[in-house]
């Protein structure tokens, strides 16, 4: 049986003995590599589900739809180890209870799919403990090593040339999983910190309060750099944050569901070097 | 429409010789908003203070800057004005043109710019402050006083005959702490016991005091006037209505030799046993460290004598819990051992002492009823070597400070020693007498001249045994030559320390220490006994070293504090304190943690049928102190801060 195969009828079991209620995953989309996701709450429905390598997206977000759990059912979902650590902040956060979810847990290595072991979130803490080791071993990308090697000077061109493309569309905040507040600082205009027209000022203004935000909670599933209509590489500065908080803090964004937020959080042995 | 008035104060010449200030009002009556604009001399005189509340009466501000001195200075000041002018207070702002201009520049020209930027920002911030109303808490008027030494007994005393309640707890089984340890007090002689323990009686009968004794600060929550207390009091397996304290356990008990602490090691105690016998309340604890029976599980000896059945093995920790307004902190001071001393011998010689234990053998109630003698032999000392700053003042012990006290008590052994002995031959090592206090230098000169007090200016380098004495070697450094004595007997003024545990205690209240466990005081001139937590209030040598008189001083000061604050229904506080906008919050408690005050609640949303929408943070405006840290933390901005909220702090970087 294929992996897609064994998802299907998982999916179909979990429905059928009405142990969920939904079931978020991927179905086709408007191009043969492309897919969307999709929301099961029928048993009949499953074969609508696909599972391939193209299937990249983190789900996560999906959950907070308001009031989505509010019935207390639970609700099974298709993620990639870095949508298990989205959900890991998530609860950390008090945005859900990872109780209320069944993890439909699954990992791509290349072209191949392979299924991941366990039903809860705390169940691939040995995936998400072996990641941590491998993202501190290397950066994730190899644009991120040439950001590096940059000058100050060089580092802001880039970025002011990346961002003199955006659009304000914000949808990257809308694909991202920790966007999730009910009032994006962005749309207070009591006062308006972030202007909203598209220019160079208000761009930058946007794109860093953003990335500030997500430091010690961007998991890196490329959510923001997927969605963004004028392809800016999103993925480098929320990592380049990322790289920050495990360097200095040996901070690994939702390691489990108890992790405290980095930036609310102390330990006596944290390195103090900003003092001057 | 605001109609802000702006007064520029020129301070003599501290503003107005940098700053134009005939300029900086031309600019100020020019902007948008601004009714009027003056300057004078010092707006902060009377006739200063007169003429911002005749214009304010006159043109109907609604708002004032005054672009004067640091808000330290000054702002209750004119706040208060515009209070009294009918103006909200929180609608006067102060523009600070001296210390941050007119102090830091040397261009007029450029200062005066920088001044008129300060100002207008300011009043770009004033027309969007709201009114702001006091807020008001309620006061428990109990109080609660932690240390039962003569500072915690004292303090309790006065809070209690001026109607207050107070719960007093004692970490030890009896009332008294060090003073009543002590044989008699300088300068004046006085029995130490004689003094001490009809105030501890006192303490333990008064109506409005409650005393808990063997118990000990569990956790402290709360805020000023608000304060939740748990104290833990510890079993002490008798039970104290039962008991008569006729002291027959005592004399059964088979488990004899135990150090006993009161006698500070040079008498033994049973594990069943009252710390002395004046103890308050005269009832035994038992040491279930020591007693035979926790220890293998046979014995009851006690039980079996006690003709009141007070024993009871089964007894538990309770713990106590207490409403209580405010807090004194009385918990006192150890003495440093010997032990830390290489040159003095590690501790390993008998006939070396603390300060302390010489007390206790100078003490009639001692264990040798008052007789000096060597705890190694018995025999009566023929000379004794006493060594000041035995660790005070000596940066490479670690203890930088001055004990305070150690001058004045060596002169006190040296005087008591030849009044119990006139043959004794005393040798102070001294490095300076320091006496000052009253009738303290007096008292030295006494020992010296009629007690035959021989003070040596010097330190002591090395201390052996031979033949049976102790060995002194140090300098005279006024001959300058070497000395070297042979003693029977030497008394260490090892230095004050804090109690082992007081950092802990620190946390617990959360109050602050220094280096070495001393906690601070708000400021060390003109807030002495406050700590930097309101409602919490410190008295004795916890806070440093300190005599009795000093003790006793600062706890009646205590008092009146606490007094004070007991003498109101309601307390009033700056209405600088964070809120919640609950429609944009998302409950994700980050503001919660990032609270150092605890100040911040969940708080459940419900429909009207009770039914649960979701959770959001609310803050406690008794525990906010306005910090502004969740503020920071909120990625949502829903959390903001009255007086200093987004809205006026973006229109006053936008006004520059």
């Amino acid at each position: 049986m294929s992996i897609q195969e064994q998802y299907r009828s998982r999916a179909k079991e979990l429905l059928g003995e009405g142990s969920v209620k939904m079931v978020i995953g991927y179905g086709v989309g408007t191009t043969a590599t492309r897919r969307r996701p999709i929301f099961i709450t029928s048993p009949d429905e499953t074969d609508r589900l696909v599972l391939d390598a193209s299937c990249r997206t983190n789900l996560a977000g999906y959950l907070l739809r308001e009031g989505l759990l509010a019935d207390q059912k639970s609700i099974a979902v298709f993620l990639l180890p870095d949508g298990v650590r989205a959900l890991n902040i998530l609860a950390a956060e008090s945005q859900l209870a990872t109780a209320q979810i069944v993890v439909l847990g699954f990992e791509i290595k290349g072209e191949e799919v392979k299924p991941l072991e366990g039903t809860a979130a705390g169940d691939f803490s040995a995936i998400i403990a072996e990641r941590k080791e491998q993202r501190k071993a290397q950066p994730s990308h190899e644009m991120a090593v040439k950001l590096e090697e940059m000058t100050p000077a060089e580092r802001f061109a880039f970025w002011e040339k990346e961002f003199s493309r955006c659009i304000k569309c914000y949808a990257c905040r809308a694909a991202c999983p920790m966007c999730w507040c009910r009032r994006c600082v962005v749309d207070n205009n009591q006062p308006q910190w972030v202007n909203t027209s598209s220019h160079t000022l208000g761009n930058l203004e946007w794109n860093l309060v953003r990335a500030f935000h997500l430091a010690g909670r961007c998991v890196e599933c490329g959510n923001c750099s997927e969605a963004c209509p004028v392809n800016i590489p999103l993925h480098l500065l929320n990592g380049r944050m990322t790289d920050e908080v495990l360097t200095a803090f040996d901070h690994y964004p939702g390691a489990d569901e108890q992790q405290e937020p980095v930036l609310a959080s102390f330990r006596k042995d944290d390195p103090e070097t900003f003092i001057l | 429409m605001a109609k802000i008035g702006v007064f520029v104060c020129h301070c003599g010449e501290n503003i107005a010789a940098k700053v134009d200030c005939t300029k900086l009002v031309a600019a100020m009556e020019g902007h948008p908003g601004v009714a009027i604009a003056h300057e004078y001399k010092y707006f902060c005189s009377e006739p200063g203070q007169e003429s911002i509340k005749k214009a304010v009466a006159e043109y109907g501000l609604t708002g004032v800057i005054v672009a004067a001195c640091s808000p330290r200075m000054h702002e209750a000041t004119f706040r208060t004005a515009c209070a009294e002018a009918g103006l909200n207070p929180y609608l006067c702002e102060i523009a600070n043109i001296r210390e941050q201009c007119s102090w830091v520049h040397n261009d007029g020209e450029q200062a005066t710019r920088k001044a008129i930027e300060i100002t207008r920002s300011l009043v770009e911030k004033v027309k969007r402050n709201n009114e702001l109303q006091p807020i008001e808490v309620p006061v428990t008027r109990r109080a609660l006083v932690i240390g039962g030494g003569i500072a915690g007994i004292q303090a309790a005393l006065d809070i209690a005959n001026a109607g207050g309640e107070v719960v007093l707890v004692e970490r030890e089984a009896s009332l008294g702490g060090h003073m009543a340890q002590l044989s008699e007090t300088f300068p004046t002689l006085d029995c130490s016991q004689c003094i001490m323990t009809p105030r501890m009686v006192e303490a333990a009968r008064h109506p409005k005091i409650r005393l808990l004794t063997y118990s000990e600060i569990e956790k402290v929550e709360g805020f000023i006037g608000n304060f939740n207390v748990t104290v833990r009091q510890k079993a002490r397996f008798v039970d104290m209505n039962l008991c008569t304290g006729c002291g027959e356990c005592m004399q059964k008990c088979p488990a004899k030799k135990i150090s006993g602490e009161f006698d500070c090691g040079l008498a033994n105690r049973t594990a069943i046993y009252t710390p002395f016998a004046q103890a308050v309340p005269n009832k035994p604890v038992i040491d279930s460290e020591h007693c035979i029976f926790f220890k293998n599980g046979k014995c009851k000896a006690c039980q079996r004598v006690c003709p009141t059945d007070a024993i009871n093995f089964e007894m538990e920790d309770e713990l106590v819990e207490l409403e209580i307004g405010a807090i004194v902190v009385a918990t006192g001071f150890q003495v440093q051992n010997t032990a830390l001393y290489g040159e003095y011998g590690y501790g390993r010689y008998p006939d070396v002492l603390t300060g302390l234990q010489f007390e206790r053998l100078a003490s009639a109630s001692g264990p040798t009823g008052g007789k000096i003698t060597r705890p190694s032999d018995g025999k009566e000392p023929e000379t004794i070597v006493f060594i000041q700053c035995a660790g005070s003042r000596d940066p490479s012990k670690g203890i930088a400070y001055c004990s305070k006290i150690c001058c004045m008590y060596t002169a006190k052994h040296a005087m008591l020693y030849r009044h119990k002995n006139h043959d004794g031959n005393s040798r102070i090592f001294y490095m300076d007498i320091r006496a000052a206090g009253k009738g303290y230098d007096e008292f030295t000169r006494r020992a010296i001249e009629e007690d035959g007090a021989g003070y040596v200016r010097g330190r002591v380098s090395k201390l052996w045994q031979e033949n049976g004495k102790l060995m002194v070697r140090g300098a005279d450094t006024l001959l300058g030559r070497p000395v070297e004595v042979a003693a029977d007997m030497v008394v260490l003024a090892t230095a004050m320390v804090p109690q082992p545990d007081s950092k802990e205690l620190g946390k617990t209240l959360g109050i602050g220490y220094d280096e070495y466990g001393f906690f601070n005081e708000a400021h060390l001139k003109l807030r002495p006994v406050e700590t930097a937590t309101a409602g919490i209030f410190l008295a004795g040598a916890c806070q440093s070293p300190k005599d009795i008189p000093d003790s006793v001083a600062q706890a009646s000061a205590c008092a009146s504090k606490v007094l004070a604050l007991f003498s109101r229904d309601k307390l009033e506080r700056e209405p600088v304190i964070a809120q919640n906008n609950e429609a944009t919050c998302s409950g994700c408690w980050g503001c919660v943690l990032a609270c150092p005050y605890n100040a911040i609640e969940k708080k459940d949303l419900t429909d009207r049928s009770g039914n649960l929408i979701r959770r959001v943070a609310s803050v406690n405006a008794g525990l906010c102190q306005g910090c502004g840290t969740c503020v920071t933390f909120c990625r949502s901005n829903s959390i903001d801060l009255a007086g200093f909220t987004e809205k006026q702090i973006f229109a006053e970087v936008m006004g520059l």
